[in-house]
Parts: structure tokens; C-alpha cells; sequence
């Protein structure tokens, strides 16, 4: 496809801006349009280049067909390429877990919880989790069942350590939702702290503690 | 003065990030020839210049995800062909049917410039003759233009100065000095079109 004569005085126009670099985001765009779509801007691009290169150098000058036959060869190895997709904004890795996610938009967003806070508040989050394994693993039945308690508060700990790294950012960001997820999960936490309390009473196992081993008479 | 000036080809590196293989290939003409004798001062074997340019342009694309904006692009693709010309001479050691030829000369693998030790390019007389040509229109060109256009194109191409630089060292509008420029590249490539026309009227 070719552009009309009237319009490529305009398109070259641009492509001199954009090879040094000056051309708007639009013009740059129209730019990149011209020059799939018509041989002549590829021409000119290609005779703006190389006129830059023959000032900085004689040694530069080339015939045409010579960087016209290397584009083609980079062209087909190029198609044999996937295709380049760099994320946009890169400076920071993606969160892992979902929970989050809400802090660091918000520290990206250039709230206060950005940069300085988030530090502490991370250390925060840690100690009231260790807290909370400890209240856990208090138990009022003594040292002996401290092992099953223990896993069964592990995902009682995490719940709450959930709700500690959760809490702050949710006090910020105006997400009622998170609020609300929080005091809706404080019952459930809480029967399922009941509930493996009361297991860790009811265990089975008596009768085999009641059993005795008889020796055959020889 | 200059090492402030933003990389001029910002604009095209992020359009080949965004999925444009084709805003790579403008990367590819601007850069290609700069790039060859770059690699044919380290390598000094003309049949494997074009191989090595070639891988250079493909590490380049496969990377670019990568590239952060440090540096200039120039400077990080300059560094990436310095690698791969240096990989490519490790290859021909280790290979020796193919180093018996290749390895001539191939000592210094420095890419500095030494006046009398340019390649040959392998280029045919024709060839020769032809680039000769392009040189001395486009001094012609250069030389015919006015003063200010000159000026501007000169403080551009040459000096590698940014339109706002060139606006207040020419005491003229950044719009003027845009205009100057396009201008000055005109008048040149006016002069250079029929050289560049290819025999085969295959254009691009």
C-alpha cells in the first residue's frame, strides 16, 4: 500500500522527528502506521539513516540493496520468533498472595503505607502472629497435648496473621469488603479453635492405653 | 551536555515491547550498518560480519523484555554485538575447519578503530563504486545547503545534540530547529534518491 503524495511530505516530516527522537506519542504512532503500511516511508527512514551515518562516517555508505537484503534475512528469522511482550511496569514484582494485593496498591498509589511503612508493618504482622501461635499452643490440658494443639492451630495462626497484614491497609483503602470479610471470619476462627480444642480432649486411644500385652504360657 | 539527553529511541523501544515487530525493524535500519562495522573490526572475516549482525538484531529482540533504560539502547545493542562477536571468535578457536580461514588476522579481537586496518567488506568494484557515490552526494548535499539548515542537521547528526540544545545554541524555537532539520534532510535526500533506488524496484 502506498500513502498518497500530499500526505507523505507530512509522514516524513514525522519520521524525522521521531528519529531523533522529538515526535509526540501520537505522531509517533502515525509514524508506526506509515511505516507498515507504505514503501516510500520505509524508503525514507532508511535515506534519513543513512544520511546521518554518511555525515558521522563515510565508511557508512552503503548500497541500498545491501541493507535491504539484511532486513529481509532478519525478517524471516525474525518470524520465528515469539513475539515481545515486556510488562509495562516493571519496577516492582508481582505480589504473591492475593491478600496483599491491596497494600501494594496502595504503596504504589504513593499512600503512606508505601516505602517506610511497609517495612514495620510487615514485622508487625510477623510478631502478632507468633503472638497468636502461642495463645494457641497454651493449652489448658498441659504440656502433653501441645503436639496435636499445635497443628491444629497452624491454620488458626495463619487466619490470624492474615487478619493482622490485612487490617491496616483495609483501615486505609476504602475497601469495606475486606472489613467485613475480616469480622466474618472471626466466628468461624473461632469455632474451629473450639472445635480442635475439644478434639484435642476427646482423644481416642484409652483403650489402647487400657490394653495390656499377655504372654502366651510356654 | 549530552549524557542528560533522553534516548532518542525511547519511543521505538517501547512499541517493540508491546508486541510492534515491526517498530524493531526501523531499530534494525537505523542501527544495521553502525552495527556490521562495529563487528568487522573485531572479527575481520567479511563472510561472517552479516551472520554476526544478524544473531546481534536476534539476541537484541530476545532481550529487550529485559532492557531497563540504563543506557541508552544504542549503547546496550553496542554491547551486545561486542559480546557476540567475542563468542562468535571463541566458536571459530574451539572449531578448527572453521577457524583455518576465519581466524586471519583475528588476533586482536579490541574493536577500536586503526586507521589501515578496515575490512575489505568483501564488497564487489560496483559496490565499492556505488557507496563511494552515496558518500560524496550526500557531502554535496550537505555543502549546498544554507547556513542554518546545515547548521542544525550538523549539531544534530554530528554533534548529537538534542533539539533543545540546538534551539539555544541556534537562539531559535525547538519548533524551527525541527523544521530546519527536516528540511536540511530533504534537500539531501532529494540528491540521494536515485542512488538509492534499487535495480530491482523492490523497495523496502
Amino acid at each position: 500500500m502506498s500513502l498518497p503524495d500530499s500526505d507523505r511530505s507530512q509522514y516524513r516530516r514525522l519520521l524525522s522527528a521521531l528519529a531523533d527522537g522529538d515526535a509526540t506519542q501520537g505522531e509517533a504512532a502515525r509514524a508506526f502506521d506509515a511505516w507498515r503500511e507504505d514503501e516510500d516511508t520505509r524508503a525514507s527512514w532508511h535515506c534519513y539513516q543513512l544520511i546521518g551515518d554518511v555525515m558521522r562516517s563515510d565508511d557508512l555508505a552503503k548500497p541500498p540493496a545491501r541493507d535491504e537484503s539484511f532486513l529481509q534475512a532478519l525478517r524471516e528469522r525474525l518470524a520465528d520468533e515469539p513475539v515481545v511482550l515486556a510488562p509495562v511496569d516493571t519496577a516492582e514484582p508481582a505480589p504473591v498472595a492475593v491478600v496483599e494485593q491491596p497494600a501494594v496498591a496502595n504503596a504504589r498509589a504513593g499512600g503512606w503505607l508505601g516505602g517506610r511503612w511497609q517495612g514495620p508493618i510487615a514485622m508487625a504482622a510477623g510478631f502478632l502472629a507468633v503472638i497468636g501461635g502461642l495463645q494457641v499452643m497454651r493449652s489448658p490440658s498441659g504440656g502433653t497435648t501441645a503436639g496435636p494443639v499445635a497443628l491444629a492451630g497452624a491454620p488458626a495462626a495463619s487466619g490470624s496473621a492474615v487478619v493482622a497484614a490485612v487490617a491496616p491497609a483495609a483501615a486505609l483503602a476504602p475497601v469495606p469488603q475486606t472489613q467485613a470479610t475480616a469480622a466474618q471470619l472471626a466466628p468461624y476462627l473461632a469455632a474451629h479453635r473450639q472445635s480442635t480444642m475439644n478434639a484435642t480432649f476427646q482423644m481416642p486411644g484409652g483403650d489402647i492405653r487400657n490394653a495390656s500385652l499377655v504372654q502366651p504360657a510356654p | 551536555m549530552t549524557a542528560l539527553n533522553p534516548d532518542p529511541d525511547a519511543a521505538l523501544v517501547e512499541r517493540v515491547k508491546r508486541g510492534d515487530v515491526r517498530a524493531f525493524e526501523m531499530l534494525v535500519v537505523k542501527y544495521q550498518r553502525r552495527i556490521e562495522r562495529l563487528i568487522a573490526r573485531m572479527v575481520r572475516d567479511v563472510d561472517l560480519v552479516a551472520d554476526i549482525a544478524q544473531e546481534t538484531f536476534i539476541r537484541a529482540y530476545r532481550a529487550l523484555p529485559q532492557f531497563r533504560a540504563e543506557s541508552a539502547f544504542y549503547t546496550w545493542l553496542y554491547r551486545i554485538a561486542v559480546n557476540t562477536a567475542k563468542k562468535a571468535l571463541v566458536d571459530m578457536k574451539r572449531d578448527p575447519i572453521v577457524t583455518q580461514t576465519s581466524l586471519q588476522g583475528s588476533e586482536d579481537e579490541d574493536e577500536t578503530y586503526r586507521p589501515g586496518m578496515e575490512p575489505t567488506d568483501g564488497e564487489t568494484p560496483e559496490a565499492l563504486l556505488a557507496s563511494k557515490e552515496i558518500a560524496a552526494t550526500v557531502n554535496a548535499a550537505i555543502a549546498a545547503l544554507s547556513e542554518d539548515l546545515r547548521q542544525a542537521i550538523t549539531l544534530r547528526e554530528i554533534e548529537g545534540l538534542s533539539y533543545e540544545e540546538i534551539s539555544e545554541v541556534m537562539n531559535c524555537p525547538i519548533g524551527t530547529v525541527r523544521s530546519r532539520i527536516f528540511r536540511a534532510r530533504e534537500a539531501i535526500a532529494e540528491r540521494l534518491r536515485p542512488l538509492l533506488d534499487t535495480r530491482e524496484g523492490n523497495r523496502w
